[in-house]
């Protein structure tokens, strides 16, 4: 059996809409994932979290416009502690023409508002797999 | 009171016991005969219904048809009335929109205080009525553009605020003795520092407080419940300060609300149309309770108490909603609190189509979505109104998108004549059946909040928090499994490639504002600024009202983080109670 994939959850600085990050968190958690849900936090306390918890997966929400300046700063700075194989996705109101700005950035996918919950739950289960084959492979040889 | 001449007796119209039953048994028993002898020989199986039950978006069973036999007990007088009397179901003025066209007005909030100014002055020359500011994230939880925990949403998603230089500024040339203004200033705390800043702004333009009219959100919801933060001040402290507002405001403020209990948002993070009105009224009994401890009489501030709701996409349970909220909120007045003063009993609401309910996908579908969403304010009786925007899903609306919103108002409200008669869909059994149960499931909700262990409990224990989580949740999976359906997204799903549409772009506020709070340190009187602050934290504690320390604070030009952090530091933080 696998084990749990571990997702940390965290709305990004000020931004105070708290409803997709709550929905998602629930579903990721239905779906056998394990959640943790920081609340608002700022950059470098997630980085800490992520490093603390060794997550998976951190996952950032925002419709507060701050995606391009705070954004990056979080890959930044797990970067910074060696965390290069989190998977980093970002949720919220992103206009579509930040969404390559953010991925060039580093970020792994950028959920929209129509993404739905089962997506966006299989594109981080199906990432986490696969990198985590492709680590044991370079074990292997 | 008011006293008319009916069939050659004076009555007292606010006499609502004298029957006005509009259906007498016999004939209630032969309609329901009727009925069923209509379903066994017209309603035959082949002509099945495509759904097996149909409900409302707050889960009520609806029927296909409604007859007298739904309302059986229709009282006119009672349940109705006429516009401006009692119980006020059918509006709170007894020619609503003839005599006053409802407020139009749309919110604004974006960049500095001088980029706002120019929207603001954009709008009310294309015919807005009214104002509606909406602030920056740092601004609205009390921070400074220079606080590390601004940086990167300095001017995005509202206008951003540092001191009552900004407040001059954002206001500059526009007449705030004639136009009435709304602050969205969400949450207590920042009410009272903002709504501080306004009065001095007025003070020091010569502008007498009675002039003022215009409403501050001032909900301790908003600072708790329905916005998550960092630093959160504690539930009860916040629900004071809210007290502290509305006390201050009355006897000074004649034309001001001093809060708008926010629905609209309670909505919007999830719950159902019911949950919206309970929650909101339930906070404005836990106030009135309050105040009259302090000494108030319930006629002496009540009047000025005002409501803001969400209008979704169930078109008539929005307007059973408003027509159940006034007659609610009169009930409770009038029984509960022992109002004479019948303003107290006028439930006056300003309404804001449904932001959640915006699409990305095919945007300007959403200006269909938001006309019929704001028709239905109308139809409800609201007093001011604002519309969303076709780009919201994206960002703050261009200045072209909020001049569609506020034409769309102004259609509505010239063209389509639905203004000319008040409340134009009294009287209909389907509406009137909506009604009756809206207003049953709202005291039903009011009790469970209360045998929750009150409000200020419900919060603090985050009980309200679960509700409307798992309201959210519910909604989600119900769109994800299409059984709510959204065109454009799972209903005829939109398979063409996106069209751009133009998408707002925050001007460069961050550098801007650091350097005007840089010149303004060098400029004030540093000591007097920390002497009023040290005053503000004492009286933090000692419970007095904090209004007129905040102004010397204010008047002192001590910024808006400044006076926040008096607050962290003397009330605490509170942990946000999810997970």
């Amino acid at each position: 059996m696998k084990r749990p994939i571990k997702v940390i959850i965290a709305k990004l600085g000020l931004d105070i809409h708290w409803r997709g990050a709550m929905v998602v968190a629930r579903f990721l958690k239905d779906a056998g994932m394990e959640v943790i849900y920081l609340g608002n936090q700022f950059p470098k306390e997630i980085a800490n979290a992520a490093l603390q918890e060794s997550v998976d997966v951190v996952a950032l929400s925002t419709l507060g416009g701050n995606h391009l300046t705070l954004g990056p700063k979080v890959i930044k700075l797990l970067r910074d502690k060696g965390l290069n194989d989190i998977l980093v996705v970002m949720g919220g109101v992103i206009p579509p023409e930040d969404i390559p700005v953010l991925k060039s950035q580093g970020f792994d996918e950028i959920f929209t508002p129509h993404t739905s919950l089962k997506e966006a739950a299989e594109f981080i289960r199906d990432r986490v797999y696969r990198r985590e084959e492709s680590q044991k492979n370079l074990k292997m040889h | 009171m008011l006293i008319t001449i009916l069939a050659g007796e004076v009555e007292d119209m606010s006499d609502t016991s004298k029957g006005t039953m509009l259906f007498r048994k016999e004939v209630i028993k032969k309609i329901k005969l009727c009925e069923r002898r209509w379903k066994e020989e017209y309603l035959r199986p082949e002509g099945k219904e495509s759904k097996e039950t149909y409900l409302t978006s707050s889960g009520i069973p609806i029927k296909s048809l409604y007859s007298p036999a739904d309302i059986e007990e229709f009282d006119y007088r009672k349940d109705l009335g006429f516009p401006g009397t009692e119980p006020f179901t059918r509006g709170i003025h007894p020619t609503m929109y003839r005599g006053r066209p409802f407020t139009i007005r749309q919110l604004a909030g974006f960049g500095g205080p001088e980029d706002c100014n120019n929207r603001l002055k954009f709008l009310l020359k294309q015919g807005a009525t009214g104002i509606n500011i909406v602030f920056d994230l740092p601004t609205i939880r009390g921070y400074s553009s220079e606080d590390p925990e601004a940086e990167g949403n300095v001017g995005q998603c509202g206008v951003t605020i540092d001191s009552i230089e900004d407040m001059h500024t954002l206001f500059a040339g526009i007449p705030i003795d004639t136009v009435s203004v709304s602050l969205v200033t969400h949450l207590p705390s920042v009410t009272t520092i903002l709504l501080a800043m306004y009065l001095v702004m007025a003070d020091e333009r010569g502008i007498r407080w009675e002039k003022l009219a215009g409403t501050s959100q001032n909900d301790f919801l908003m600072e708790t419940t329905i916005g998550s933060a960092p630093e959160i001040m504690p539930p009860q402290d916040s629900f004071r300060l809210q007290c502290d507002v509305i006390e201050f405001v009355t006897g000074r403020l004649p034309r001001w609300n001093p809060i708008s209990y926010n629905g609209y948002n309670l909505r919007e993070a999830g719950t159902n149309a019911v949950q919206e009105v309970a929650v909101a009224i339930s906070n404005a009994i836990h106030t009135i309770e309050e105040l009259q401890k302090r000494g108030l009489d319930v006629d002496a501030f009540a009047p000025r108490l005002s409501f803001f709701w969400d209008l979704c996409n169930d078109f008539f349970e929005e307007i059973a909603k408003c027509r159940a909220s006034r007659r609610v909120w009169y009930k409770i007045m009038k029984e509960r609190f022992r109002a004479k003063n019948q303003r107290s009993m006028w439930m006056r609401f300003h309404v804001q189509t449904s932001g959640v309910s915006l699409t990305a996908i095919e945007p300007l579908n959403n200006i269909a979505r938001s006309t019929i969403q704001g028709l239905a304010g109308v139809l409800g009786g609201a007093q001011s109104l604002h519309i969303d925007s076709y780009d919201e899903a994206y960002s703050v609306p261009t200045e072209m998108a909020a001049l569609v919103s506020l034409r769309t108002q102004q259609i509505i409200q010239a063209e389509t004549n639905v203004t000319n008669v008040v409340d134009p869909l009294g009287g209909s059994y389907y509406m009137e059946n909506l009604t009756d149960q809206m207003e049953q499931r709202i005291y039903e909700y009011m009790e469970k909040i209360k045998s929750s262990g009150g409000l200020i409990k419900a919060v603090d224990m985050g009980w309200l928090h679960k509700e409307i989580a798992d309201q959210a949740y519910e909604y989600q999976k119900a769109t994800e499994d299409a059984k709510s359906k959204i065109v454009g997204v799972n209903y005829y799903p939109s398979d063409e490639v996106q069209r751009p549409i133009e998408v707002f772009k925050y001007p460069q506020t961050e550098e801007k504002q650091r350097a005007k709070l840089k010149e303004l340190r060098g400029k004030r009187d540093n000591p007097t600024v920390k002497k009023t602050l040290e005053e503000l934290r004492e009286k933090c504690t000692s419970g007095e009202n904090i209004m007129r320390y905040v102004m010397e604070s204010v008047k002192a030009r001590a910024t808006i983080g400044e006076i926040a952090d008096i607050y962290r530091e003397a009330f605490g933080l509170w942990t946000f109670p999810l997970f």
